[in-house]
């Protein structure tokens, strides 16, 4: 893929280097935002939450790992081997893409040569996350249907539509934003916010966009998906070990690439209020910092707001979130004419 | 590197059409066809192309073949009947429109195509096949084709609409069954009810209309 900004150029070993930083990032973050959320929903339910293992329990997501690799892999008889163990992967493997295109600063100048803190500055970037999280949708569906199994198959096609209802209204609530910035970049994005955050006038979309995020990575109060009272537990019912563990790392992902999405789009990527000239290193722990922020707003949510019910979630998605995500577009489309008029 | 990836994309694209129409079972055969289309996609971006390969995964990818995916796995997939069969006729047509198609074919590539190996090819400008360079072709160019277009989406959601509208659940049924609304669930439930009493509540006003239209009948 060409890139978007075409004034300067990486060499091969550089985008190498990104490639292997940005899987281990998402590695290393995942078992932390595991053990946040462990932690955090204890103190929100009056209780400790893991503290046996290590200091803490700081290593308890080490000793989960563990447990899910060592344990057999077992599959039912009913379910379709090749398209069972193939399943995961895909959920996998889009989500750590997806990951690669947020920005976690500027290109500054490493070693003598300008090096972009991103696997890639794209010049469709929103619409490149909007095809990999379609692509996504087959890694739940194949593998619910594969399984072989009802519990699996009902929570596949919940999934199913689920998806497919919110990310209409998320892809509409971004286009105000790319109405005002001008551009698909997100680096461009981030740019354009030198001045004001865009969740000051896209406070709307910001909203929905949050709304549609919960119900994209099927998490409280939109987990339908995984309702363990009435589907045991959704599409990953029929997994165990380590296909298991892959689900869960993809959708933990998955919350961080939201939150990391929201943060380039909405809340000034790398930029510090008041303070224009930060050094560069400086640039990922903001991201890091504002991307934690909202890992913790969904925990809270996750502790705070019953499951919705099916029929609520769909009548709720398409009357009242997309008319809302279309109004939103309109309004700042008139808005941004007049104005550079 | 771009050869190489040109080679896996068209291999995958012909294994997911030839898939698409070989294969038995409905289920794979529309996951041959999600295939296919990934890799469509792929090659796109090998054209420089990356807005038109994230709209064909968004939209055929992501949208159109998640609902057959869908509906195939719902209605099942080995114990589809697979019907009576095209006929000879039916045989004959089918061999004659792909005829026509490969005719067709041959002329555009042997008239047109063929002269550009060898050469450079066609003279791209910078930002061709942009978002940008699309949306302003969209809205200049091509302004009437694109308003039609939309119109007929338009149409098509308006007629979906119409036709999805079922009776009862959220609609008011006239019959004094308690409807939901949607924002029922945004303001505060009063004390003592809750998903139950709902459940409840409303099981006891279905019979209670039942009963009342049987006495109406009785009278």
């Amino acid at each position: 893929m060409s890139l978007a900004i075409v004034d300067y150029s990486e060499y091969w070993w550089i985008q190498i280097i990104k490639a292997i930083v940005i899987f281990a990032l998402g590695l290393q973050l995942v078992p932390l935002v595991l053990l946040f959320e462990r932690k955090l929903l204890g103190r929100f339910q009056g209780r400790y939450g893991p503290n046996r293992v290590g200091l803490y329990g700081l290593i308890q997501p080490l000793a989960d790992i563990v447990k899910l690799l060592g344990k057999e892999q077992s599959r039912p008889n009913t379910s379709v081997g090749a398209l069972y163990i193939l399943a995961p992967t895909i959920s996998i493997v889009t989500a750590v893409a997806t990951f690669a295109i947020i920005p976690f600063g500027d290109a500054p100048h490493i070693f003598g040569t300008r090096v972009g803190l991103y696997g890639v500055d794209l010049s469709i970037g929103p619409l490149y996350i909007f095809a990999l999280s379609a692509i996504a949708f087959y890694g739940l569906m194949l593998g619910g249907w594969a399984s072989g199994s009802k519990y699996s198959f009902l929570g596949a096609m919940r999934a199913a539509a689920q998806l497919i209802s919110y990310e209409v209204s998320q892809g509409l609530a971004l286009v105000g934003v790319l109405i005002t910035a001008g551009t698909l970049s997100l680096t461009g994005i981030v740019e354009g916010q030198g001045s004001i955050w865009y969740i000051v006038p896209q406070f709307a979309g910001f909203l929905i966009f949050l709304v549609a995020a919960f119900a994209e990575t099927n998490r409280a109060p939109f987990d339908l998906v995984e309702a363990d009272a009435e589907l045991v537990g959704g599409y990953n019912t029929e997994y165990g070990g380590g296909r298991f563990a892959s689900y869960y790392f993809a959708e933990y992902l998955n919350v961080l690439v939201v939150s990391g999405v929201a943060v380039t789009i909405f809340l000034g990527g790398w930029l510090i209020p008041f303070w224009s000239h930060q050094p560069a290193w400086v640039d990922p722990f903001v991201v890091l910092a504002k991307m934690s922020i909202f890992v913790i707003f969904f925990v809270w949510i996750r502790a705070t707001l019953p499951r919705l019910r099916y029929d609520q979630l769909m009548s709720f998605g398409w009357k009242v979130l997309l008319p809302l995500a279309t109004l939103n577009t309109l309004v700042t489309a008139i808005i941004v004419v007049a104005v550079h008029k | 590197m771009s050869a190489v990836l040109f080679f896996i994309a068209a291999a995958g694209t012909l294994a997911g059409a030839i898939g698409v129409i070989t294969l038995k079972d409905p289920f794979y055969a529309v996951l041959a066809l999600v295939g296919h289309l990934a890799s469509l996609a792929v090659l796109f971006l090998l054209l420089r192309a990356e807005f038109i390969a994230a709209a064909q995964v968004v939209v055929y990818a992501g949208a159109v073949m998640v609902l057959y995916v869908f509906v195939v796995s719902y209605i099942g997939g080995q114990n589809l009947a697979s019907g009576q069969g095209p006929g000879r006729a039916g045989t004959f047509g089918a061999f004659a429109c792909a005829g026509a198609l490969v005719v067709e074919l041959f002329i555009a590539v042997l008239g047109s195509g063929l002269r550009a190996i060898g050469t450079i090819g066609g003279h791209v400008a910078v930002g061709f096949g942009s978002p940008e360079a699309i949306g302003s072709l969209l809205l200049t160019k091509f302004l009437v084709p694109f308003e039609i277009a939309s119109y007929l989406l338009l149409l098509a959601a308006v007629g979906a609409v119409t036709l999805a509208r079922r009776r009862g659940g959220l609609d008011d049924q006239g019959d004094g069954t308690p409807t939901i609304s949607v924002m029922d669930f945004m303001r505060p439930r009063p004390f003592g009810t809750g998903t139950m009493a709902e459940g409840f509540g409303h099981a006891e006003a279905l019979s209670a209309a039942q009963s009342e239209r049987r006495q109406e009948r009785e009278s």
